[in-house]
């Protein structure tokens, strides 16, 4: 069902998103205070490729070639819309979101997939 | 007010811009229409469908020049970059339509 | 115009954007607002009931009645059936192709005119964002003519700005008003950009008959609309024989045509020439679920009523092309979709207005120097664009609701009040300073947006009740409301001063400047 797709979506590219964005020193200092620690910044950025990729297959998979990448398009727009209104006004819940994403998108995915 | 912003005041600029405009949305089209003429009449596929490829083309080669038009260090090569394509394509089209008739 | 390719670049996107803006922002705000075209138009005719079916073979026959009445001498009909969001039938009238384009909307119960209210409902935005109020083609010259430039802007854009990764998640709201107002550019320039792309190529596309004659006229030589029927557009009909002939009825003609394209509801009937010996009827319907812009058709013979045939199957480019409109329309797109939709379509109207902001902020005057004319003009007309269209779109909602419904020629008067609201914050943008103009055009419009939900409960009741039908509509009335009146907050605060010759230095490099 597309509404939870695009709720998979979303989670999958906020997260992805959120880790490339804490990959970057700026940013990184707005949440935790400190620059990206050594060799902290290739893990944060792979993780952020894969939650990214991963969020474009599972929209292929469930919408097809067609209106899969679409989705998956319009997903990381609002997403990444997301992440730039949190790391400019309330840049310490950039963590919590994080972590709130990915059970979120393994909730719409099992969602999704009894539907 | 710097030696640059005055020249940029200056009528030669100004005409320099003007005929960069005239040139990228004038010679950007007509060379755009070309193009889609020419290969609508050449690919080689069906002929709905090579007008229908050479249409959803033409905007991205229209764009392409207006970029390349403005992007040239003179005057002189943006003109070039309307005046090559031109003769080049609208020769093929000569060519097309004189072995169509 | 600049040494190198990325300052020439720069240049290009600095000026392309602006000449363009101020009618980009009004084709974008009116083409967001265009994803719920249906809303608007069912929400400015309230008294409307929703939900009684039809049959559509009879709709047809009346509306064809009425049609014979009153342009019985038409060079084409065409009969927009009922649907669920829009209970009526529509119909349409031209004598040449060239229009002008007469329509009356009817009731399907009689086949006279709707008694609702006289309104151009959501239509009148969908238009103005590709006709711009304009005469048509006009209009549609003009639009194409900045689409362009936007894709060329939108080109030159990424070339100048190479930062876009590390950039992208920045906006650095605290620094100087420059700084931000480039950040907020770039964000949401960037985050949407797939969208930008591909609305403004596939806008282009979608008028691309119009736009580029060239590769039809070139291999169809003298024979054009072969193009349309071979590329599976259009199904092959006659041309007009020149005499006189009698239209069968529509009835049998409908259902036949629902018989032979059973898998979608029938949308509308097209008449070509209707009072002639060679008068063809297609039916048309909704397009299957997909991407592509193709609705299927089945042709009659007008006079005998015989069934002529169906479009042909598109070659896979055609199909692409069909795609393309489709992708621009998404009508394809279900509610969740359709939301991220209109957030990019205004992630887009933002990304041109702080983009003509930009070219001001860059420019204002050291302490001492005076405004110059270009600057003060391009002042005004951002004040009176990006403040003015939204206030007039608010006007022309409340117009909506407090005009009397009897009112004679109500429909132009709603329209008035869209431009008059419109040119009111620009005459003021002209007579107040700066500032000010931002803070009191962001708060009219904002106040004018917030009234909307009040006005329609005081004139057609409760958004709760109903089925809570306009609840919707009125809650994102609050919402914009809500974020101009945010925006006229910021316009009012004043500039951090201290930080902004490094804002200077980095808006130069990014090609706005003029250092």
């Amino acid at each position: 069902m597309t509404p939870l797709v695009v709720a998979l979506n979303l989670s999958l590219c906020f997260c992805g998103l959120a880790l490339m964005a804490l990959s970057l020193d700026r940013h990184h200092r707005d949440v935790f205070g400190a620059r990206v620690p050594a060799g902290r910044a290739l893990p944060l950025r792979l993780g952020g490729w894969i939650a990214i990729l991963g969020s474009l297959a599972a929209a292929m998979l469930v919408e097809g070639a067609n209106f899969g990448p679409i989705q998956w398009i319009g997903a990381l727009t609002g997403a990444g819309l997301a992440v730039v209104l949190i790391l400019s006004y309330r840049p310490a819940w950039l963590r919590f979101a994080v972590f709130a994403s990915l059970p979120m998108a393994a909730l719409s995915l099992l969602l999704s997939l009894q539907s | 007010m710097s030696s640059a912003q005055a020249a940029r005041r200056s009528t030669p600029y100004r005409l320099a811009v003007a005929a960069r405009v005239l040139l990228a949305a004038l010679g950007g089209y007509g060379v755009a229409a070309l193009a889609t003429a020419l290969f609508s009449l050449i690919l080689p596929m069906a002929r709905s469908e090579a007008v229908a490829t050479a249409t959803l083309l033409s905007f991205a080669v229209m764009a392409f020049l207006v970029c390349a038009v403005f992007a040239a260090r003179s005057l002189w090569r943006s003109a070039l970059w309307i005046a090559v394509p031109a003769l080049v394509l609208g020769g093929g089209l000569m060519l097309a339509l004189g072995a169509r008739a | 115009m600049r040494q190198g390719l990325r300052q020439s670049m720069a240049w290009l996107h600095a000026w392309s954007g602006l000449v363009v803006g101020w009618v980009l922002f009004a084709v974008f705000v009116t083409g967001t607002a265009s994803y719920y075209k249906d809303d608007i138009s069912a929400w400015m005719r309230p008294e409307l009931r929703l939900g009684v079916e039809h049959e559509p073979g009879q709709v047809a026959e009346r509306a064809a009645a009425f049609l014979a009445r009153e342009a019985p001498d038409a060079g084409g009909w065409f009969i927009e059936l009922p649907k669920a969001e829009d209970p009526v039938a529509t119909a349409h009238w031209w004598k040449t192709l060239e229009g002008p384009f007469h329509k009356a909307r009817l009731d399907p119960e009689t086949g006279a005119r709707s008694a609702a209210r006289d309104t151009r409902g959501g239509d009148f935005l969908y238009r103005f964002h590709f006709e711009l109020s304009m005469p048509p083609l006009t209009g549609r010259w003009v639009v194409g003519t900045c689409a362009l430039v936007l894709l060329v802007a939108l080109i030159s854009g990424i070339v100048t700005h190479r930062r876009i990764f590390a950039d992208l998640f920045t906006f650095r709201r605290s620094k100087a008003r420059q700084r931000s107002w480039l950040d907020a550019h770039n964000v949401a320039g960037v985050l949407a950009l797939p969208f930008h792309l591909m609305i403004t190529y596939t806008g282009l596309v979608t008028l691309a008959p119009m736009y580029m004659p060239w590769g039809a006229s070139t291999a169809y030589k003298g024979e054009e609309l072969r193009f349309f029927t071979e590329s599976g557009m259009m199904p092959e009909t006659r041309m007009p024989a020149g005499r006189s002939g009698t239209l069968a009825p529509l009835g049998p003609m409908v259902r036949e045509a629902i018989a032979r394209a059973p898998a979608t509801p029938i949308e509308g009937i097209g008449v070509q020439n209707p009072a002639d010996a060679h008068a063809a009827v297609i039916a048309y319907f909704e397009e299957p679920h997909g991407l592509a812009h193709l609705h299927p058709q089945v042709a009659f013979e007008g006079t005998t009523g015989a069934y002529t045939g169906k479009p042909s199957d598109p070659g896979p480019v055609a199909y692409a092309s069909t795609a393309f409109i489709g992708l621009h329309e998404a009508h394809f797109a279900g509610p969740v979709l359709r939301v991220l939709f209109f957030l990019c379509g205004i992630l887009g109207a933002a990304t041109v207005a702080t983009g003509l902001v930009l070219w001001t902020v860059a420019r204002v005057p050291k302490p001492g120097e005076r405004t110059g004319f270009g600057l003060r003009l391009v002042q005004i007309l951002n004040v009176g664009t990006v403040a003015g269209l939204p206030a007039g779109i608010a006007a022309y909602f409340l117009a909506n609701r407090l005009l009397p419904l009897d009112l004679a020629g109500r429909a132009g008067v709603e329209i008035g009040a869209f431009f008059g609201l419109w040119a009111l914050v620009a005459v003021a943008a002209c007579l107040r300073p700066h500032r000010a103009a931002w803070r009191e055009g962001l708060a009219l419009a904002a106040l004018l947006f917030l009234a909307v939900p009040l006005v329609d409960a005081a004139t057609v009741g409760s958004p709760f009740g109903d089925g809570m039908r306009f609840l919707a509509f009125d809650t994102v009335m609050i919402a914009i409301g809500g974020g101009l009146a945010f925006a006229a907050h910021k316009a009012g605060s004043v500039a951090r001063r201290g930080q902004a010759a490094t804002a200077r230095q980095d808006l130069a490099r990014e090609g706005f400047g003029r250092a």
